[in-house]
């Protein structure tokens, strides 16, 4: 936990006393009152490593001057920081580091915002003394994304502590020794990293910079929009930088947002989708069977008569919506509400569906939040640290940096159990910092889960407070564990009752304590079991309602909190309120000035099975493509093509606005204004950085127009209006300040869980799940594993579990047009542990081949030390074939489409 | 693969140190033994048993100049360049090696008899300018001395002139 210490010390810094906490050092306590020490090798983010001299300061009764970055303060302690001999060594230290310095500015992007620049300009005569030949290495290419400059370099070891210390992947090296000290990757290979651009935002000076905009730009000529990241829940601050209408760079600055100024390659070097060439430029309208650009008055026109037309023969309920989770508050905001009030319908779903929506419904249910009741901060802070499916570096890559902070800098104890092998990589691996790790595959995340509970019950663990209050709740869970004989869980999980009892003690043992729980659990049948019985967990550890600890699930998709939140989903209305709350109806309408319709909601497979039978006619389609994100067992194209009115609003002709009637050009998330809410539950601004492309227009404008030409106008003259709006209706909604402000649980709703709830499905929720079904995760010794190396000889190859999901390096399909991820990951391939690999005679390249029932694939093999036994993974981004493998099933309560995962057997081609 | 040809060798050292990563050295030396240079496979192969990246392995070998990267010739000279001897003439030892072998500082004569290198302070400074020859000592060398042990090597295999015997770390496991 941060110094949390509120034990302070005096003292004096350049004859101004000051007081700040114990621990501080100098170099802060001085930046706090204004004085900023000239540095390089110090950042905050860092810890101390002096090696660059250039914060010297002399502070009295101390010997020599000393390094103000690595000094803590001491009471009464007197520094001096501009002195004529603190003056003379900044000017020695420079004078030092510019005998090897190129001085090439001119041709440095780091020029005009350099510390080297800035500081030499302050502190260094214009001569130097030195006459020796400058250190010149040869230039060696780094790699696509990053460019290095070691001329340039400083030495100050900030990007290799940065890549080690925040981002757990140390894949920087300082070659070489003294003044020929160079950063290099491993020998002449090129970089492969995770590619955040850590290193390139922390490097002081211009010896590592970004490839994507190299010799583009020069700081002071760029126009900056300070805005949200679209491709990821974690809701990082971007800082978009723009010359006239082109994206240059994207960057965040040090203490900005909820991501302190860190991102992810994604955030980093995926700005290019916006810009792509392939944007829709104008509205397209299928005239004999082509699709066609057609001027906005005709589209809409087009739209809107037909609307009217099909309403009149079939009724509002032949309509359906749905909308992506990429799209501000304000869009979701409006679209719900044209479908609600312009066409009449609760008609309407999003992605959230495809698994978000498990988590908050398991919220709401026990705990009546449906937020997390914790924050970024408290994971930081938190003692112990559970993390459940959630493959954390590749899905939200920010929060897992919080995580790696609790347990680098703060030294919490990690609990994991994710389907990952711990094995150093190119990309970090959470379940390297574990404590207590169980790897097993996504479907046996919950018996794990049970297994822990297990442990709980029956070591005595149960909190007091809780087997008085709900004797009859921790009985029925203790009963039915009770019959799941050690041995079964062990064999199911492979994990010993022994290791279970420590990781359950050490939980346990912690006044802080988050369990972080991520598609991996919410996109797999039983996911929102699972989540519940996590719940069950903190409950009946006594936690739940302690401050500090809670559930936390992961969204995927930037703005899937804010979906739910606006009530752009089949089972809510904004807030979120369920959709036959009686007072909740009342007060909208009372808002909208009109009668809410009736009839019930329609989730996504629902949606698509009435589209399918003839019974929907039209469906808004704002973003979503559920074409090509769902298996085609899900029959998602047969069920659009019986559509008699298709209209997608999109950025480009997906698979699914290929069967569109109409086509609208939306603006992306770099060309309008609003909200989007993160996955912790903080509401954060969304600002244009440049002009719509072509004649795109915001989501929520296009359904306005729309409203007013089928004579039901909800109008709004911009965003801000909208977000009124929601605020009439959530009090507070979006104040956007520094951090969220975090639900507390409802402790009506806890007792109605404890008393009752609880019993509906406690005999389900407790049962082991893909038990006999396959065999994974077994010991590498044990007989049946000889027997598959033979068995598993080229001929009748292998089975496997194949599993389908979001990777570092993309997001969705949006990703897969932004040209710096497509240097990094430009293609699937499929991800196999190398004793599989091996048992099918196959290393790195080689094609394979996957079939089932459903279907084949080919494609290509990465063998992954981190990807366990009997598994393979394929990156969602680029599942075209993979899909036809995939089956869907739904989830009967939260109607979840779970369709990531699949048996295969995989043979060598 | 060094896990294959000296598993008890690794046991050994790994067993030696408290935290693993403190036997990257020890198995560098491993490596380098083997290979008389430490290949790039070794250097991954000792990342993964050390659990640590390809690079962290890099960083240090190049930190060391008791490492090459590249093969050497059978007789590596390592003259020392630090402060010491430089006072009492290393330039000038360096210059005459330079000149007798045709070869400047990091390179191999053709015949791959001998490499030559500069290193930092072998801690022998009372009596420079010194030099290293595989692992051997050779003190207050004079340009008459070098002409000497240039021929004693070609010719024997090794020198008269050589200082020692001295405790060389002794390679794990090797000690009978
Ligand atoms: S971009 Fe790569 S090398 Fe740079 S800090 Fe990030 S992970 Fe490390
Ligand atoms: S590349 Fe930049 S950050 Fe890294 S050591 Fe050099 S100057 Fe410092
Ligand atoms: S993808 Fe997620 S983690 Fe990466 S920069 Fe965007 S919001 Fe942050
Ligand atoms: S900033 Fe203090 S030594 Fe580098
Ligand atoms: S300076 Fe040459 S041995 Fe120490």
């Amino acid at each position: 936990m941060a110094t949390t210490t509120t034990e302070t010390v005096r003292l004096t810094i350049d004859g101004v006393p000051v007081t700040v906490p114990k621990g501080t050092l100098v170099i802060e306590a001085a930046r706090q009152m204004g004085v900023m020490i000239p540095h390089f090798c110090y950042h905050p983010k860092l810890k101390p490593d002096a090696n660059c001299r250039m914060c010297l300061v002399e502070i009295e009764r101390m010997p020599k001057l000393q390094t103000s970055c690595s000094t803590p303060v001491a009471e009464g302690m007197v520094v001096h920081t501009a002195t004529t001999v603190v003056n003379e060594a900044h000017k020695s230290v420079l004078e030092f580091i510019l005998a090897n310095h190129p001085l090439d500015c001119p041709v440095c992007d780091q020029g005009g915002r350099c510390d080297l620049q800035d500081f030499s300009h302050e502190y260094t005569p214009t001569t130097s003394r030195f006459l020796e030949v400058k250190r010149v290495f040869p230039k060696e290419y780094f790699s696509a994304l990053i460019e290095t400059q070691m001329n340039r370099c400083v030495q100050c070891l900030r990007c290799v502590r940065y890549c080690d210390e925040v981002m757990d992947v140390k894949a920087l090296a300082p070659s070489g020794r003294g003044t020929m000290t160079e950063i290099k990757h491993f020998t002449t290979h090129q970089l492969d990293c995770e590619f955040c651009g850590g290193c390139v935002q922390i490097c002081p000076v211009g010896a590592i910079t970004s490839r994507l905009d190299l010799y583009e730009f020069r700081p002071w000529m760029l126009k900056r929009a300070d805005t949200v990241c679209t491709y990821c829940g974690d809701g990082c601050h971007i800082t978009i930088q723009t010359k006239g209408n082109d994206l240059i760079e994207v960057n965040s600055a040090h203490g900005a947002g909820r991501n302190n100024g860190d991102l992810c390659a994604r955030g980093f070097f995926g700005y290019h989708a916006t810009t792509h060439p392939d944007r829709l430029q104008s509205p397209l309208l299928r005239r004999n069977g082509e699709l066609v650009p057609a001027t906005w008055e005709e589209a809409l026109e087009f739209v809107a008569e037909t609307c009217i037309a099909l309403k009149l023969k079939h009724g509002p309920d032949a309509f359906a919506g749905l909308i992506a989770s990429r799209c501000t508050n304000e869009d979701l905001y409006v679209f719900q509400k044209f479908m609600r009030l312009v066409i009449g319908t609760n008609r309407i779903d999003g992605s959230a569906r495809y698994g978000h929506i498990n988590g908050v419904r398991a919220l709401r249910r026990v705990q009546g939040t449906h937020r997390w009741t914790v924050a970024f901060e408290d994971i930081v802070g938190a003692e112990v640290l559970l993390l459940v499916g959630t493959n954390i570096t590749e899905t939200n890559p920010i929060t897992g940096l919080k995580v790696k902070e609790a347990v680098k800098k703060y030294n919490a104890t990690l609990l994991t159990i994710e389907a990952l092998v711990p094995a150093i990589g190119t990309i970090s691996n959470i379940a390297n910092l574990s404590a207590h790790h169980f790897s097993v595959h996504p479907e046996r995340f919950g018996n794990v889960v049970l297994g822990l509970i297990k442990a709980v019950v029956e070591g005595g663990l149960v909190a007091q407070t809780l087997t008085q209050r709900a004797p009859a709740y921790v009985e029925a869970i203790s009963q039915t564990l009770r019959a799941i004989p050690w041995e079964t869980l062990e064999s199911v999980t492979g994990a010993t009752s022994q290791a279970l009892m420590e990781a359950a003690r050490a939980f346990v043992a912690a006044r802080r304590a988050v369990v972080l729980v991520g598609q991996g659990v919410l996109r797999t049948p039983g996911g929102f079991g699972v989540a519940t019985n996590l719940l069950d967990l903190l409950l009946l550890t006594g936690k739940h309602d302690r401050p500090g600890c809670g559930l936390a699930p992961l969204a995927e998709e930037n703005n899937d909190q804010g979906a739910v939140e606006m009530g752009a989903l089949a089972e809510f209305l904004p807030g979120p309120s369920d959709l036959d709350d009686r007072a909740a109806r009342e007060r909208l309408a009372g808002l909208w000035k009109e009668e809410l319709p009736q009839r019930p909601g329609a989730t996504l497979m629902q949606i698509l099975g009435d589209a399918r039978a003839g019974n929907v006619k039209a469906l808004f389609v704002v973003g979503e493509n559920p074409i090509g994100s769902l298996p085609r067992a899900a029959q998602a194209k047969e069920a659009l093509e019986r559509l008699e009115l298709l209209v997608c609003q999109e950025l480009f002709l997906t698979d699914t606005a290929r069967l569109a009637h109409v086509v609208l050009p939306a603006c992306s998330y770099a060309e309008k204004d609003g909200t989007f809410t993160n996955t912790e539950g903080h509401v954060q601004a969304v600002r244009h950085a440049i002009d719509p492309i072509g004649e795109s227009r915001p989501d929520w404008e296009i359904l306005s127009a729309l409203s007013v030409l089928m004579g039901y106008p909800i109008e709004y003259g911009d965003a801000k209006e909208i977000l009124k709006e929601i605020r009439n209706l959530i009090p507070g909604y979006g104040l956007l300040g520094p951090a969220p402000a975090t639900p507390r649980s409802d402790e009506a709703v806890v007792e109605r869980y404890l008393r009752e709830g609880y019993a509906e499905d406690v005999g389900a929720r407790y049962q082991l799940t893909g038990a006999g079904s396959f065999d994974m995760a077994q010991p590498a010794t044990s007989s049946a594993e000889s027997d598959r190396r033979d068995a598993g000889k080229v001929k009748d190859g292998l089975q496997l579990t194949l599993v389908v999901g979001q990777t570092l390096f993309h997001s969705g399909k949006l990703s897969t047009r932004a040209k710096g991820l497509m240097e990094v990951q430009n293609a699937g391939s499929l991800g196999l542990n190398p004793s599989d690999a091996d048992r099918i005679g196959v290393t790195d390249g080689d094609r394979v081949r996957l079939v089932n029932q459903a279907g084949e694939m080919t494609t290509s093999v990465r063998r992954l030390d981190r990807v366990p036994e009997g598994m393979a993974v394929f990156p969602e981004h680029f599942d075209e074939e993979a899909r036809r493998l995939l089956t869907v099933s739904v989830d009967p309560v939260t109607q979840v489409p779970y369709c990531k995962s699949a048996k295969v057997r995989i043979e060598r081609l | 693969m060094l896990r294959e040809k000296y598993k008890d060798e690794i046991e050994q050292i790994l067993s030696r140190y408290p935290v693993r990563r403190s036997a990257l050295l020890p198995l560098l030396w491993l490596a380098q033994t083997e290979e008389e240079y430490v290949t790039e496979a070794a250097m991954k192969e000792i990342a993964g048993i050390l659990r640590i990246t390809p690079p962290q392995v890099y960083e240090v070998v190049t930190f060391y100049t008791m490492f090459n990267l590249r093969p050497v010739g059978k007789f590596h000279i390592q003259v020392c360049k630090s402060l010491m001897c430089g006072l009492v003439g290393s330039d000038v030892l360096l210059g005459w090696l330079q000149a007798r072998l045709g070869i400047s500082p990091g390179q191999t004569t053709p015949d791959r008899l001998f490499t030559l290198s500069t290193v930092e302070c072998l801690a022998s400074c009372g009596t420079g300018p010194m030099m290293q020859i595989n692992d051997e000592y050779y003190e207050r060398v004079t340009e008459e001395r070098v002409d000497r042990i240039l021929a004693d090597l070609k010719r024997d295999g090794t020198s008269p002139l050589k200082s020692g015997p001295f405790i060389l770390p002794q390679l794990a496991g090797s000690e009978k």
